[in-house]
């Protein structure tokens, strides 16, 4: 991290030349405070003299408005190195939370990124004014007469480097805080929601012992950082405070060696009035806020592990077959861990080109997985899967499906540029309509009012973000369509209106993760899945041979009688 | 009339969180007041050693020493006082929470209905910090006054003129430093509303993550999430610039009035009636005075933390519902309702309801949504009182029953569970007793989660939040739950909406033949579970309009309409055209055609 922070650094140099410059006013500032004090002394009010001492401290006040509109436009120079390094932040939640789906990303965006903007720049704010008044200072020692410089320079490095060699126990210190804070809030934001659950299963004493540990970690962890304020005022006591002593004690010996009362009462002010306040902002700056970005820093830039390694391109296997089929399963295993049952036991599958496959089964049997294997977002341990025979998972292989998952996919932006999700540009108008006729997104198109108007998602209800999400997939150039309950949120004749239309699509092969039992009816075949086992067949087939279907499809519970409105399903 | 302060639940909050930390605080206090008179004192004797040692008087080492003394002194007890300041804090903090976390548990659901669970979250966790600062904050409040008025006093004793000075500048002070204020709301705003713009983009992507990934268009939807981004860094920007020039204005502001003073105490010395160590001293003391700002800041904070504590009493305010002594006696599980009335929100959702179940049976709940099922659910195993009449179980009243035997006795599964515990095997032996693993797997295989567990990368081991569930998944763990748990009454509240028919019809048989528990209540949807009862009762207007057996309410127009509304899926039961073999979307998303 501290590499990235050096090169983040040197290709922003212009920006600390700038920074440089304008804290150079506020150096100025500094520097006349004593001085200009010293000289108000010495050549005005101690010869009696008014005018001249008010001149002095008139000046005084000149540097210091300098010094303001200084100060005033390091803001400006700061944002220049802030505002770049959020953006980047951004950048790296966004794209970690588009590629990781991680829901924890969405905090990071509001929060974190935000904490890691202003800690940097409160952090470059305090350094550099802690280096640039210590410079005024020191230089406006050194004019006042170089022994002052000599009694105070080196308690203040003393100071400096007590605080430096603390550093680091305190920003551990701060970074367990850090921690056992998130922990204690973390614990809270599941034990609130399910208050309920609580109190029905009587656990109000576990659940408050669990609690209770964490509340108390959060405590120690939060004095054991308490205590070492005392390293803190230390470094404090001995680059602020001890200076003054040694003022005075050496006072006797400079006064004797030329040294003026007025550049005394100056260097009192240098180091009361500048080192020690700039010496205390950046105990207090560096010491909590130091640790705290290192700790959000690693949150939202995780330690480049093995990000999801770029599917690899797999040789391709040649031109496609004209014979191929659109789908291919042998022989298939997947299991979700090494320890745990799998949940495909070598498939073999295969759907023609221009077929129509329904997949049935139990919930939470592994329909989703079925899919997301043959659109290569899982890989089998065992076995292999060709689109048209191109291997899966692979550039050629992708072009051949479109998947379309349950939860539709809508985003903030016109309709026009959400059907075109699947498409390099933008659908002819005649095209897109067509499409929105064939799935049944025609009056939604209308109400909205046309495919130039904006989408707003969270205003549409999941029905219709699914025929938005069904038609864009109507309108990809990709042959197979892998319906995963794609149609759950539609009512029957929608969705047999939508499922119609991806079957009657030119060359196109249709796989549907069946959502009612009519699904299946439509299709040619059906794979009946559960568990390790499988069937294959008709829906007459089927009905006939395998007892776990003829329990899907018959399945409903006799009613009294006369209130089907339909025939029942013949078996 | 009462005196307000007495029965104030954030007084009491506070007060009982100082009285914690009552030897610390009042030690911070102490401490505290001492370094800020150490620190009034120093300035004094600077000066005084300086003049002395100007004149060369004998006198001045010693007040060098008395000067060194005062400094180490005071370094002492400042180190003291941030220590105990931070530990007070932690301490107050703590208890804080400890004491809010014990009276949420007790309220339950209450406390949840009521204020909301996430803005639960933000009291104990932010609000608690906040307000366990409130007993540090108001022992070292004298010590903060004491700086800047000591600092004054010492201006005026030096020099009335000093002091006039100073008065005279210390307005322009607090304008400058409001204008500071205005200025940056506006363009924080902005910068807010752009941020969110990007912040609800990457919402969307990340519920359509899978059809992004499939489609491999991370990079280009990255993109376009982003494309508010340089606005955002325009807004930044602009940000930073206002902040400069509230800023520039804010730090003259104290050097100027110091050196106002200095000019002054300049020009009393070319009078004499000022030493050079007196103006010294002067210029310290007007920095002393100039902490009034840092006094403000100290002020608000302790509004804010008296603002914090109020939300916090707001929780403590909520009355705990009380639990007997009496122990249950054996039975079979008979519960019983008398005159039940619940009011909500000035309604009245259930209006003097009288059921019996009988132990040993199972009853249905029907009716329409917003009848009132769910609260009735609630009554029967009290996690809910009502506001008249009451409930009993096997004779005994819930109120009167210990906790323990009452929550022994009854066992829920909800509609939408939360699953609590690290591992999935945690979150089924969840409760006041924990199961043996074996009865886990037990109550796993009788809720058909079992064979998805095993699945699971770790199996029974996997951590619940690395667990991908679907509603019908969590449904069934939060019934395994339940069955892992004996007791003589189920509640059943909508806990199979989100199965498929086939697992429904599965757990409903197993169910109703061989449940470890006797009596069981179900909220009922559809007509399945409805006709697999021994008795339905009607909910209908808040009262109980029947109850008798599902094929003897059938004859009965409104009961069948009862189910008619029900969403498309939901009539799956009497179509033939099933809803197979998925999980049911959630309610709040009802299933729905393209709009008319």
């Amino acid at each position: 991290m501290l590499r990235r922070g050096l090169r983040y650094v040197r290709a922003r140099w212009w920006v600390f030349v700038r920074l440089a410059v304008w804290s150079v006013l506020e150096a100025g500032q500094t520097f006349l405070v004593g001085y200009a004090l010293a000289r108000a002394l010495d050549a005005g009010f101690l010869t009696g003299d008014a005018g001249v001492g008010l001149r002095w401290l008139g000046l005084a006040a000149g540097a210091v408005v300098i010094g303001a509109y200084g100060t005033g436009r390091v803001y400006g120079v700061v944002a220049a190195l802030v505002e770049p390094l959020r953006d980047r932040l951004v950048e790296r939640v966004v794209a970690r939370g588009v590629r990781e789906a991680d829901g924890g990303a969405l905090s990071g965006l509001t929060q974190q990124v935000e904490i890691a903007r202003d800690t940097v720049a409160g952090l470059v704010m305090v350094s550099r004014s802690f280096v640039f008044t210590a410079v005024g200072a020191l230089v406006g020692l050194f004019s006042l007469d170089s022994r002052l410089l000599l009694v105070v320079g080196p308690p203040l490095l003393a100071g400096v480097c007590l605080f430096a060699v603390t550093l680091r126990p305190l920003a551990r210190r701060q970074e367990a805080f850090l921690v056992a804070d998130e922990s204690l809030a973390q614990d809270l934001g599941a034990v609130c929601p399910g208050l309920r659950d609580v109190t029905a299963a009587g656990a109000e004493q576990l659940v408050a012992a669990g609690l209770g540990d964490r509340i108390d970690a959060e405590r120690d962890a939060a004095r054991s950082l308490a205590r070492w304020a005392v390293a803190r005022v230390a470094s404090l006591a001995i680059g602020g405070q001890l200076p003054v002593v040694l003022l005075l004690a050496s006072a006797p010996w400079l006064l004797g060696h030329g040294v003026t009362p007025g550049a005394l009462v100056g260097a009192l002010a240098y180091v009361t009035q500048s080192l020690l306040p700039a010496l205390q902002n950046l105990v207090h700056g560096l010491g909590t806020s130091g640790s705290r970005l290192t700790v959000v820093l690693r949150r939202l830039l995780p330690a480049t592990t093995s990000t999801p390694a770029a599917v690899p391109t797999p040789v391709e296997s040649g031109p496609a077959a004209a014979s191929a089929p659109a789908l291919a399963l042998t022989s298939v295993t997947f299991a979700y861990g090494p320890a745990s049952a799998p949940v495909l036991d070598r498939l073999d599958l295969t759907v023609p080109e221009g077929g129509h496959l329904a997949v049935v089964g139990p919930s939470g049997i592994g329909k989703s997985t079925l899919t997301a294997l043959v659109a290569g977002l899982l890989r089998p341990q065992e076995g292999a899967i060709r689109l048209r025979g191109h291997a899966v998972p692979g550039a050629g292989a992708a072009a051949q499906r479109v998947l379309i998952p349950q939860e539709a996919y809508v985003f903030g932006g016109t309709l026009a540029e959400n059907l075109a999700f699947f498409r390099d540009g933008p659908v002819p108008e005649p095209e897109l309509l067509a499409a929105a006729e064939a799935v049944g997104l025609t009056s939604l198109l209308e109400a909205l009012g046309g495919p130039t108007a904006t989408v707003e998602p969270t205003a549409l209800s999941a029905g219709e973000r699914q025929l938005i999400a069904l038609t864009r997939a109507y309108l990809s150039s990709a042959p197979l369509a892998l319906l995963d309950e794609a149609t759950c949120h539609l009512d029957p004749e929608a969705e047999a209106r939508a499922e119609r239309a991806f079957a009657e699509r030119a060359g196109g092969t249709l796989v549907v993760v069946a959502h009612r039992i009519s699904s299946a009816r439509r299709a040619d075949r059906v794979l009946v899945m559960d568990g390790p086992r499988t069937a294959y067949g008709t829906h007459a087939e089927l009905a006939r041979s395998c007892a776990v279907y003829r329990d899907l499809v018959g399945s409903w519970t006799p009613t009294p009688d006369g209130v089907s409105s339909q025939p029942p399903f013949p078996l | 009339m009462t005196t307000r302060a007495d029965d104030d639940p954030t007084r009491a909050l506070l007060r009982a969180a100082l009285r914690h930390s009552g030897a610390r605080c009042a030690a911070l206090c102490a401490v505290s007041t001492a370094a800020t008179a150490a620190g009034l004192l120093l300035p004094a004797a600077l000066g005084r050693t300086l003049d002395l040692l100007l004149t060369h008087a004998p006198a001045a080492g010693r007040w060098v020493w008395c000067s060194a003394g005062l400094m180490l002194l005071l370094a002492v007890l400042d180190a003291c006082a941030s220590v105990l300041a931070g530990t007070v804090d932690a301490r107050a903090t703590a208890w804080l929470r400890s004491a809010v976390t014990g009276h949420l548990l007790a309220l339950g659901p209450r406390a949840a209905d009521r204020l909301g669970a996430g803005d639960l979250v933000a009291r104990l966790v932010g609000n608690a910090a906040q307000a366990g600062t409130a007993p540090g904050a108001l022992a070292a409040l004298l010590a903060a006054l004491a700086g800047p008025l000591g600092g004054m006093v010492a201006l005026f004793l030096i020099d009335p003129w000093l002091a006039a000075v100073f008065l005279a500048g210390a307005p322009v002070l607090a304008l400058l430093l409001r204008a500071f204020a205005r200025d940056t709301s506006e363009c924080v705003a902005r910068y807010q509303r752009v941020q969110g713009r990007i912040a609800a983009g990457l919402a969307e992507a990340v519920g359509g993550f899978r059809t992004i990934r499939a489609a491999g268009a991370e990079d280009r939807e990255a993109a376009r999430i982003l494309r508010p981004l340089p606005e955002l860094s325009r807004a930044g920007h602009r940000m930073w610039r206002v902040q400069g020039r509230a800023a520039a204005r804010a730090v003259a502001v104290a050097p100027l009035l110091h050196l106002g003073v200095v000019a002054v105490a300049g020009f009393l010395l070319t009078r004499h009636r000022l030493s050079v160590g007196e103006v010294l001293a002067a210029s310290r003391y007007a920095v002393l005075a100039t902490g009034v700002g840092v006094l403000v800041g100290q002020v608000s904070a302790l509004t804010r933390a008296g603002a914090a504590a109020r939300r916090l009493g707001e929780v403590r305010a909520l009355p705990v519902p009380r639990h007997g002594r009496r122990a249950l006696p054996p039975g079979p599980g008979r519960l019983e309702l008398r005159g039940v009335t619940v009011r909500r929100g000035g309604r009245t959702v259930l209006d003097g309801v009288d059921l019996v179940v009988p132990g040993g049976t199972t009853l249905a709940v029907v009716g329409r949504s917003g009848t009132g099922k769910s609260l009735l659910a609630a009554l029967a195993g009290r996690l809910t009182d009502p506001d008249a009449g009451e409930v009993l179980l096997d004779g005994v009243p819930l109120p009167d029953l210990t906790h323990d035997d009452l929550r022994d006795a009854v066992a829920y599964a909800f509609e939408r569970p939360a699953l609590l515990g690290r591992t999935i095997e945690d979150t089924i032996a969840f409760g006041r007793v924990a199961p043996s693993p074996a009865q886990v797997r037990e109550a796993a295989r009788a809720a058909h989660a079992d064979a998805f567990v095993r699945r699971l990368p770790d199996g029974y081991a996997t951590p619940c939040a690395e667990a991908p569930r679907s509603g019908g998944e969590s449904q069934r763990l939060g019934l395994a739950r339940a069955f892992a748990h004996g007791g003589r009454l189920l509640i059943l509240d909508d806990a199979l909406s989100s199965l498929d028919t086939v697992t429904e019809h599965h757990i409903t048989r197993a169910l109703l033949t061989h449940s470890p528990h006797p009596t069981r209540i179900l909220m009922a949807h559809r007509t399945a579970t409805a006709s697999r009862a021994d008795a339905v009762a009607w909910l209908d207007g808040g009262r109980v309009r029947a109850v008798g057996t599902h094929a003897e309410l059938w004859r009965d127009d409104a009961y069948r309409g009862v189910f008619g509304d029900e969403p498309v899926e939901d009539d799956g039961d009497r179509a033939p055209d099933e809803v197979i073999a998925v999980e049911r979307p959630s309610p709040d998303a009802p299933a729905e055609g393209a709009r008319r």
